[in-house]
């Protein structure tokens, strides 16, 4: 009963693993005693005898190995078997195995948080109900410019368009002061004034009370609030009932707690009603408007008859609106615009470090594959078939994928957990980061491709060879031929040559951006924003003395909006002669200013004279603009003397006393920056909620940001001041970039690595294939220095192949890159040397560990070996 | 021309088999069997016989079991079974029908192709 006696060895050998083990050494050992005897009886002494046994046995361990591999295999096809085999066989190879892994994380992982962020920012809905449906309205102005609509237009949008479900509007964010009881400390919290349903038009459910109701929001009644979950649960301690809090003077009840993690495109603490006291001038530029489509509309339909809207809204008020037309999308592409690109870059870099591993691991299995030849051979000659043998090795690198998979989802956890405390400031949404199962998903995919990548091709050829083929040609001559070499390594090179080109202009970028010209000098100014009650006029200047009295500060000034700050502020600009039914001539940015501000900032004054203590409530009207302004009104003319109009000073006549260099940020081409400057002693009433005192120091900033602090603290105790410097604020005006060029750079980091990596392991697979020949070089006189150098050059050879595709790849793909570029040309040659310089480098250092070993071998040794 | 080691697929185990159905004996005994009897000519390294007694094993072709030599030693000895006989008699003479093929190609005078 054959076959009965097979289930029974089967299931015996299922069980009994260990014991067949021990059962075969025993037998091995019986063979080697029996063999030794016999060697003995034919007249050698027992040492000569035991080693010609083993010589004639063969290597226990690969005998034992292939024996074991039949053990048992018609079980389970040999899948289990297969296992087992790839198990044993990478616990034998730990350094193979762990360099593998450490590919595999690199390359998976890169990749999976990647596609983490693309999935975060891009792909995942906006945290709101229906999300897809709403979208995001800004006014067309007659050149072009889409700007934040004014009040007016936004009450008319409201009242006369059919497509929407609800329109609601949100200003621009701002600080003030607030304390959560009579007797806590006031803290500076970010407050957004919002219009009338805005929270249902979002689709946001309260976590606790309610949202405003329009009552609430009418004209003059006292106000209430909406705090964040976060500002309920750290200031408020959570307390319920929610109570009252102190805006300023005010108090204030608090009727609704906002669900965890609630913003609407920048975080605020505190939400209040708006309609009360909104915007009345048509043609100004500070709300944001988000509409919810209607069951059944459109995006199509709403555009139209927004455009509708806006041409019957143009023909009405004239020149009172700047609105020729609408820019209706939807509102998430309004919150990632600016990242889409940035980030699709970023996830094709990561799928360049995946690339460059799964390059690598294969030049690994190919190399690895050499050195495990007789025991492939072996197991051929003992019948196993190319089939067989194939899927032995397929499974192990299926093996490795998955153990390296688990791996790189535990880094790639670790990785999100930093980047969203690192990019959380950097880039929208990024706070709300998170592996989820599209992520997951991901991995598992990119795993799927990596397996078939890197199990396929090396099991493929490693299974092609026959066994008389390798035994006649001896060891070097299955090796692989050098052209798969130059391939595989021209190829990780060439896409580390593109990260690396990518990053460096990043870094440029970056640089440039730090160190762009602005029209005045902003290194070491301090700015600190304070919101003062009335009673606190009278006291400026007893904060301008104990303000300058600091050690380190040179000088103090007051302007009304931040250095740089263009744009909140802005509005048409009109000439006496400019008729009242046209589009106003230029548009400028309004800022009040105390006389010193030119002085303390070192905004170079083109003409004229800056403001005097002369130029105060009562006098003439003056005010201070920008040579733009002058070139667009009185081409050729002298501005000086001139008089000028906008609808921030209820269209005064002002006359132009001086010409003040533009101060221009980065993000917006010199020339567009246009400012008008007033005198904050003429013009007190015009500062808006808050006022800025700029602050020039001398040596560290640090020092006196504190010292600032705690001044303003003892002389307006209830209005903190929020302190920085404009220098942070420029670096953060560049976020998008940094957080790319962070990206890039990590990503180049690892490619560099993984490929030096890689030509390391195939330079010391050939110089190991060649040490025969070397030796006979080295016998014939070849030097080691020689030999060293030949080694060197080969692989700067292969590199060499790799850098000119890579150059010629980078000059093509850095076209995605150029909308973020600053400062830099795509093309600059400085940065492709540098590539080109970096790369070259690597392949030559980690060349020089095998080209070391190969002139380090002994010719007589080499050459007797083979 | 060395061909030292080279066998067709599949020979070996046949070999094997045989060399069991000689009498019951252990993997060194068959090993130096197989090398006698070819007169040198299967001169495999002798380790090769314990995977294929493990395959023949797992097919239920032979069967194992720890006796005692003469020598007093502990040794795994190996014998045939009924189907194991069947399969060497199959093997034996597929084997004189390729070699015999074999033979008359080889043999061929230029009249006969």
């Amino acid at each position: 009963m054959s076959w009965l006696h097979a289930a029974r060895q089967r299931l015996r050998d299922l069980f009994a693993g260990e014991r067949s083990d021990r059962e075969l050494a025993e037998e091995i050992a019986h063979h080697l005693e029996l063999e030794t005897e016999r060697q003995m009886r034919e007249g050698l002494d027992r040492a000569a005898a035991r080693a010609v046994a083993y010589v004639r046995f063969g290597n226990p361990t690969t005998i034992t190995d292939a024996a074991r591999a039949e053990r048992g295999s018609l079980l389970t096809e040999g899948s289990v078997q297969d296992l087992s085999w790839a198990v044993r066989s990478l616990r034998k190879n730990l350094g193979f195995t762990a360099l593998s892994l450490l590919t595999l994380v690199l390359g998976i992982g890169a990749c999976t948080v990647a596609f983490s962020v693309f999935n975060t920012v891009l792909l995942r809905p906006l945290p709101y109900r229906d999300a897809d449906r709403l979208v995001f309205i800004r006014e067309r102005t007659s050149r072009g410019e889409l700007r934040p609509p004014s009040f007016p237009n936004f009450a008319s949008w409201r009242e006369q368009t059919q497509s929407f479900a609800g329109v609601a509007a949100a200003m621009h964010p701002y600080s003030r002061t607030v304390s959560v009881s009579n007797d806590a400390e006031p803290a500076r919290l970010v407050s957004l004034e919002i219009t009338r349903r805005f929270f249902s038009t979002l689709g946001i459910g309260m976590a606790l009370g309610r949202e405003f109701t329009d009552a609430e929001h009418a004209p003059g009644r006292s106000r209430v609030a909406m705090v964040s979950y976060e500002f309920w649960q750290k200031q408020m301690g959570a307390r319920q009932p929610l109570g009252i809090i102190r805006l300023g003077d005010d108090p204030t009840p608090v009727v609704g707690v906002l669900p965890p993690g609630f913003t609407f495109l920048q975080p605020a603490d505190i939400y209040l009603p708006h309609e009360g006291h909104t915007g009345t001038v048509r043609s100004s530029h500070n709300y944001q408007v988000v509409a919810r489509l209607k069951p059944g509309a459109t995006l199509a339909g709403a555009r139209a008859e927004m455009t509708a809207l806006s041409r019957s809204l143009k023909a009405v008020y004239g020149t009172e609106t700047e609105a020729v037309d609408t820019d209706v999308r939807p509102l998430r592409d309004f919150v990632v615009a600016n990242y889409r690109t940035l980030l699709s870059i970023i996830f094709a870099a990561a799928a360049l470090v995946l690339l460059i591993a799964c390059t690598n691991l294969v030049s690994a299995q190919l190399a690895r594959g050499w050195h495990r030849e007789r025991e492939i051979i072996v197991r051929a000659a003992l019948g196993a078939s190319r089939a067989r043998i194939a899927r032995q090795l397929i499974v192990e690198s299926v093996l490795l994928v998955i153990s390296g998979t688990v791996l790189a989802v535990l880094v790639a956890y670790a990785a999100v957990t930093g980047i969203k405390q690192v990019g959380g400031a950097l880039v929208p949404r990024l706070s709300e980061l998170s592996l989820d199962a599209r992520v997951l998903g991901f991995a598992v995919g990119v795993a799927a491709l990596t397996a078939l990548i890197v199990g396929i091709y090396p099991a493929f050829r490693l299974s092609r060879r026959d066994a008389g083929q390798v035994l006649r040609a001896g060891r070097g001559g299955s090796s692989v031929r050098s052209s798969v070499w130059r391939a595989l390594i021209g190829f990780e090179v060439a896409l580390a040559v593109v990260l690396v080109i990518g990053s460096a202009l990043l870094v440029r970028t970056l640089r440039n951006i730090l160190s762009a010209e602005t029209g005045f000098d902003s290194h070491g100014v301090v700015t600190a924003a304070i919101t003062p009650a009335e009673s606190d006029t009278a006291r400026f200047g007893e904060v301008v003395t104990a303000l300058r009295a600091l050690p380190g500060v040179e000088g103090v000034a007051f302007t009304s909006n931040l250095p740089l700050q263009w744009g909140n502020w802005s509005g048409p600009v009109r000439r006496p002669s400019d008729p009242t039914d046209r589009d106003w001539p230029a548009m400028a940015g309004f800022r009040v200013v105390s006389p010193d501000y030119f002085t303390v900032l070192r905004q170079p004054l083109l003409r004229g004279r800056a403001f005097m203590p002369s130029d105060r409530v009562g006098a003439p009207g003056v005010a201070i603009i920008t040579p733009g302004i002058a070139e667009k009104l009185w081409p050729g003319q002298d501005p000086i003397g001139k008089r000028i109009a906008t609808n921030y000073l209820f269209n005064d006549w002002l006359t132009v006393v001086g010409v003040a260099a533009e101060a221009s940020s980065w993000s917006m081409p010199h020339g567009t920056q246009n400012e008008i400057y007033v005198p904050l002693d003429q013009r007190p009433g015009s500062v808006g909620q808050q006022l800025i005192a700029v602050l020039r120091t001398a040596g560290g900033p640090d020092a006196v940001m504190a010292a600032t602090r705690a001044k303003l603290r003892a002389i307006i105790p209830h209005s903190p001041a929020q302190v920085g410097t404009i220098d942070d604020r420029i670096a953060q005006s560049a976020a998008d970039r940094r957080f790319g060029m962070l990206a890039l750079t990590a990503f180049g980091v690892i490619a560099i690595i993984l490929a030096a990596v890689g030509i390391y392991g195939v330079m010391w697979y050939i110089v190991s294939t060649r040490t025969h020949e070397i030796g006979i070089r080295m016998a014939l006189g070849a030097t080691a220095a020689r030999v060293r150098q030949d080694v060197l050059s080969s692989a700067a050879a292969m590199a060499a192949t790799g850098i000119v595709l890579g150059l010629a790849a980078g000059a093509y793909a850095t076209r995605y890159l150029q909308a973020s570029l600053y400062g830099v040309s795509r093309l600059d040659p400085r940065i492709y040397l540098l590539g080109t310089g970096i790369t070259l480098g690597i392949a030559v250092i980690a060349a020089y560990v095998p080209a070391w070993h190969s002139s380090r071998v002994d010719p007589m040794e080499a050459i007797r070996d083979t | 021309m060395d061909r030292s080691g080279e066998l067709l697929p599949g020979t070996f185990e046949m070999l094997v088999l045989k060399g069991v159905s000689l009498g019951d004996m252990h993997g060194w005994g068959i090993a130096d069997r197989i090398e006698r009897l070819s007169g040198g000519v299967c001169d495999v390294q002798q380790g090769t016989v314990y995977p294929v007694l493990q395959r023949l094993l797992r097919r239920g072709w032979v069967v194992a079991e720890w006796r005692v030599t003469e020598n007093q030693r502990r040794a795994r000895y190996y014998r045939l079974t009924a189907a194991g006989r069947r399969q060497l008699a199959d093997e034996i003479s597929w084997w004189h029908r390729a070699i015999g093929g074999v033979d008359r190609v080889l043999r061929a005078e230029p009249r006969e192709a």
